[in-house]
């Protein structure tokens, strides 16, 4: 194409290149020469005819230049540097150079516009419709081409050194006066105060960028590190300003930080041409302030476990991250750290139960307030019920924290009364007189409940749903009451009236029936005792000590623990008398004695001591038999009182400490009538025996399983004495038909049963092979 | 009609019974449901293992019972199956009672069937699992050889080895069954 054109001009090649080459120097390896060439010369070209080829061929000389020259020129000073002045230096220095580069360009690319108006070209190149632009993308481009993998570390380098100037800046302008005195460093470009160089970097930080704006490449080039350094700072200042302080709400000074600092300094470096860059300062403020709030509730988040433990103290910080919610999209993030948190710190065996039911009270008041729903306290605080519901000790834990003396929670809770909402009911009416309020529950919500349900903010009523019924609680209530009654041996029963009143509030009149009918049992055996004190014909207050009953109707208390104890003679005729006398008072009843249960006033006199000690009737017996002699061994007394040996030992022990005992050798125990050393006995008289642990004298739900399942046992035996072999299920499926039936119906899960199968397999009762069970061959 | 003919059998198949008769079966059924129940709580709370029963599968009234052999007689150390079967007339008319273990014994055929008095004409309702096992625990240590379902057994009774040899033989059979 090319040739056919100048043969018909009639030149000779050499002569048209010469004149392309005077209009476009750039072409004749002169690197942009400034000088304009005269409008004739262009005009000169035109003819030729050769516009678009012409202006391809600058084009492309502009890449070659642009991609043999000046880029590696330009990222070679992005090299190493061994201070951040030294790369704030090289940064500088690159965009200078490349801005005087480009500028080089400029008059050349003038040129070749005005051919481009003489010769009537209209077209798009990169995209671009000016000559200015394509040149523009050829930069970028060639220069994103060859990036170095280092470049970034300079670019941070110019950024945090400006930054660091700009904040301080900030900073004294704040706090002038203490600043200014005894410091030596500036704290913006680290020179000693009088060779500052703030001013100075602050100037060229603006010349560069304004040439990096100039030449577009500010986004494409520093974007990124503002974009890091600025999250950098936030994380930072979030960490710094919100860290350990719950008391405080730090969403508005923040906001107001981000919107003075930051954004001033991002306004600096955009300032050059206000009204263009407007725009994209208003989307970067977006940006970071959600980064901000994102940051944020990230810390707070962290944190979370600690502010639900300072609970009411850390409202505001409560606070703040249900604002902060809302803004963000960090509840599942939530969910699954603080659940993770709890788990860490909470549910692990190291933890007393009362401070895992602590932690579950403030976790339930600090996330209702944080999600008024409830459904982030269901679905965070599933594995602390599951936890709690596998603890042994927490129904007591959390009844005696209930009926507790002084300033607890749960007490207060219980003061405040309302009755118990447990959320086995169907899906209840919602309230329909205030529905314009109406809010749809959050999308993690389970759909199967009942908003209403999780709205319940009594946090009684929550912890009994750890149980998911009364029964479990009232029990529980029921051994503690039956405890305290029995340990107390008076018949002062108004606290436990109060208490009784206030549960009642709670789980129903029906529910505490039995716990009634206790108190009643305490009254009415003070009243029995006193009538049969004062009834001349049995001469009770004349006995040689007197004694009393507490008469309770068995079939209203929780079982006791099974103990034997064969008190002495005399003691067990005193006993009878006074059965008898009931029987006369009380026609067809009688008394059934609980020898182990009760108190025992006893004076103790040795040749140089003399003891009044109330201690139980066990530790009472044993003292007494060494009365008759003063040298017994262990099994001895086993044997005459019906006591196992182990608990004995325990019981001596006692005596042991009160220096009334000695062991001589190994089980085998002497009276110690004279002590040898004073100091040994530092035992005030009239001391009230604390027992070693206070002990329980109900049966544990422990133990009443256990019995339950010996029941079971009989049935399992029986069914695999006459069937031979069974799997687990069958045996369930069994049990199920044959031996949960009658009036004390005991489920048993198929979970349960299989550990209880594998117990009795570890104890050699039973034998697994198959997946069979068999009894071994006796 | 035989007394232990399952009644609910018969009220289907004849037609002429009314509604109000077969609720009164069923209710009569409950009765009977609830009687086996207490003997098998009855039996399993007893601590006296030589005897035990247990039902077989769903229904309460198929049992199988295990018993074993009386001390000091040939049938020392072993131990045997029976099935029970109870009637819905239950405890008004007998179980049926099998042996499933074969054994050799002068009042028990091949087959299991066990001629005693007290399964037959000498039925009672005082009678329960307990009883009726425990009857024929002593039934093994002393036979009655005037009416014997075995004769060989009869004849072979007083030799006391040879009786031992056989009654092993015979468990030994149905173990490898």
């Amino acid at each position: 194409m090319l040739n056919s054109y100048w043969l018909d001009a009639n030149m000779s090649t050499d002569d048209v290149w010469k004149k392309i080459c005077l209009a476009f120097p750039i072409l004749a390896d002169n690197e942009c020469s400034r000088e304009c060439p005269e409008d004739n010369v262009l005009e000169e070209i035109k003819e030729l005819k050769l516009n678009k080829c012409i202006e391809d061929i600058v084009i492309c000389r502009i890449e070659q230049i642009m991609r043999q020259k000046i880029t590696p020129d330009f990222w070679s000073r992005f090299s190493e540097r061994k201070t951040e002045i030294g790369g704030f230096e090289r940064f500088k220095d690159a965009v200078d150079f490349l801005y005087n580069s480009f500028s080089n360009f400029l008059p050349m690319l003038e040129n070749l516009e005005k051919f481009r108006t003489i010769s009537r070209i209209n077209r798009v190149i990169y995209g671009e419709e000016t000559l200015l632009g394509t040149f523009k993308v050829i930069v970028t481009s060639t220069l994103l081409s060859q990036l170095p993998l280092t470049h970034q570390i300079i670019t941070e380098d110019f950024y945090k050194v400006s930054f660091k100037v700009f904040c301080n800046a900030d900073k004294s302008d704040v706090d002038q006066d203490e600043s200014s005195e005894d410091v030596v460093q500036c704290g913006g470009c680290s020179h000693e105060i009088e060779q500052c160089h703030c001013q100075a970097i602050l100037l060229v930080f603006h010349e560069t960028n304004r040439k990096l704006i100039e030449l577009d490449l500010l986004e494409r080039l520093a974007g990124e590190v503002i974009t890091t350094l600025i999250h950098i700072r936030i994380e930072n200042h979030v960490q710094e300003s919100c860290k350990g302080s719950f008391d405080t709400s730090y969403i508005s000074s923040l906001e107001s930080w981000l919107s003075t600092v930051v954004m001033g300094w991002l306004t600096h470096i955009y300032n050059v041409n206000a009204v263009s860059t407007q725009s994209s300062i208003k989307k970067f403020h977006q940006k970071i302030s959600h980064f901000l709030y994102e940051t944020y509730t990230r810390t707070r988040i962290e944190q979370l476990f600690n502010i639900i433990i300072e609970y009411p103290d850390s409202q505001p910080a409560v606070e703040d991250l249900r604002i902060c919610l809302q803004k963000t999209d960090l509840r599942l993030y939530l969910t699954q750290k603080l659940q993770r948190a709890l788990e860490t710190r909470l549910l692990h065996p190291g933890v007393n139960t009362p401070d895992v039911l602590t932690a579950y009270v403030a976790a339930i008041r600090a996330l209702r307030q944080l999600d008024p729903t409830g459904v982030l306290l269901e679905t965070v605080t599933l594995p602390v019920r599951h936890y709690l519901r596998w603890r042994d000790d927490t129904v007591r834990c959390v009844v005696s924290s209930l009926t507790e003396e002084g300033p607890s929670e749960l007490a207060d809770e219980l003061v405040r009364g309302e009755a118990l909402q447990l959320d086995e009911g169907a899906p209840s009416d919602e309230d329909m007189t205030n529905w314009e309020g109406w809010n749809p529950d959050p999308v993690d919500a389970d759909p199967s409940k009942t908003s209403k349900s999780r709205r319940t903010s009594d946090i009684i009523s929550m912890l009994v749903n750890v149980y998911g019924s009364k029964e479990l609680f009232v029990n529980e209530y029921r051994t503690l009451l039956a405890d305290r009654l029995l340990s107390q041996f008076t018949y002062n029963t108004e606290k436990e009236i109060r208490y009784l009143e206030l549960l009642k509030l709670r789980f129903g009149e029906s529910q505490l029936h039995y716990c009634e009918v206790m108190l009643k049992d305490v009254y009415d055996s003070k009243r029995i005792n006193a009538h049969l004190h004062s009834d001349p014909n049995f001469k009770l207050d004349r006995q040689q000590f007197p004694s009393t009953a507490m008469i309770l109707s068995a079939q209203f208390w929780p079982p006791f623990k099974e103990e034997t104890l064969e008190l002495p003679d005399f003691v067990k005729e005193h006993l009878q008398i006074y059965t008898k006398a009931f029987e006369t008072l009380k026609g067809n009843r009688t008394l059934s004695w609980k020898p182990h249960l009760g108190s025992v006033n006893i004076d103790i006199e040795l040749k140089d001591r003399k003891f009044n000690l109330t201690v139980s009737p066990i530790h009472a017996t044993i003292i007494w038999h060494f009365q008759t002699k003063n040298q017994w061994t262990v099994e001895e007394l086993s044997q005459l009182m019906h006591v196992p040996a182990t608990v004995l030992r325990r019981k001596i022990a006692f005596w042991q400490s009160q220096g009334m005992l000695r062991e001589i050798s190994t089980d085998s125990f002497l009276l110690v009538e004279e002590s040898s050393t004073r100091s040994k006995c530092p035992v005030p008289p009239d001391m009230v025996c604390e027992d070693e642990e206070t002990e329980s004298a109900m049966a544990s739900a422990h133990d009443q399983r256990e019995e339950e399942l010996q029941v079971f046992w009989s049935y399992i035996v029986g069914m695999l004495t006459n069937l031979d072999l069974m799997p687990l299920e069958r045996i369930h499926q069994m049990l199920k038909m044959f031996a949960s039936q009658g009036p004390t119906a005991v489920e048993c899960s198929l979970r349960e049963l299989r550990n209880f199968l594998d117990r009795k397999v570890r104890e050699h009762r039973l034998l697994f092979s198959g997946g069979f069970y068999r009894l071994p061959k006796s | 009609m035989a007394q232990n003919v399952n009644p609910l059998v018969s009220a289907s198949t004849t037609d002429t019974k009314t509604d109000e008769e077969t609720h009164s079966h069923s209710q009569d059924n409950h009765s009977v449901t609830k009687r086996l129940q207490k003997e098998l709580m009855e039996l399993m709370i007893n601590t006296d293992k030589s005897v035990s029963a247990f039902p077989e599968g769903e229904s309460l009234f198929k049992w199988i019972g295990t018993i074993s052999g009386p001390k000091g007689t040939v049938y020392e150390d072993l131990t045997f199956k029976l099935c029970l079967e109870f009637p819905h007339s239950y405890p008004f008319s007998a179980p049926v009672v099998k042996f499933i273990t074969s054994i050799f014994h002068p009042n028990i055929d091949q087959l299991g069937n066990i001629c005693l008095d007290i399964l037959k004409e000498k039925w009672s309702a005082l009678y329960d699992v307990r009883t009726i096992l425990l009857s024929i625990q002593s039934l093994l240590g002393e036979p009655n050889n005037d009416s014997p379902m075995n004769a060989q057994a009869a004849v072979l009774w007083p030799d006391k080895v040879e009786m031992r040899h056989r009654v092993l033989a015979e468990h030994k059979k149905s173990e490898s069954q």
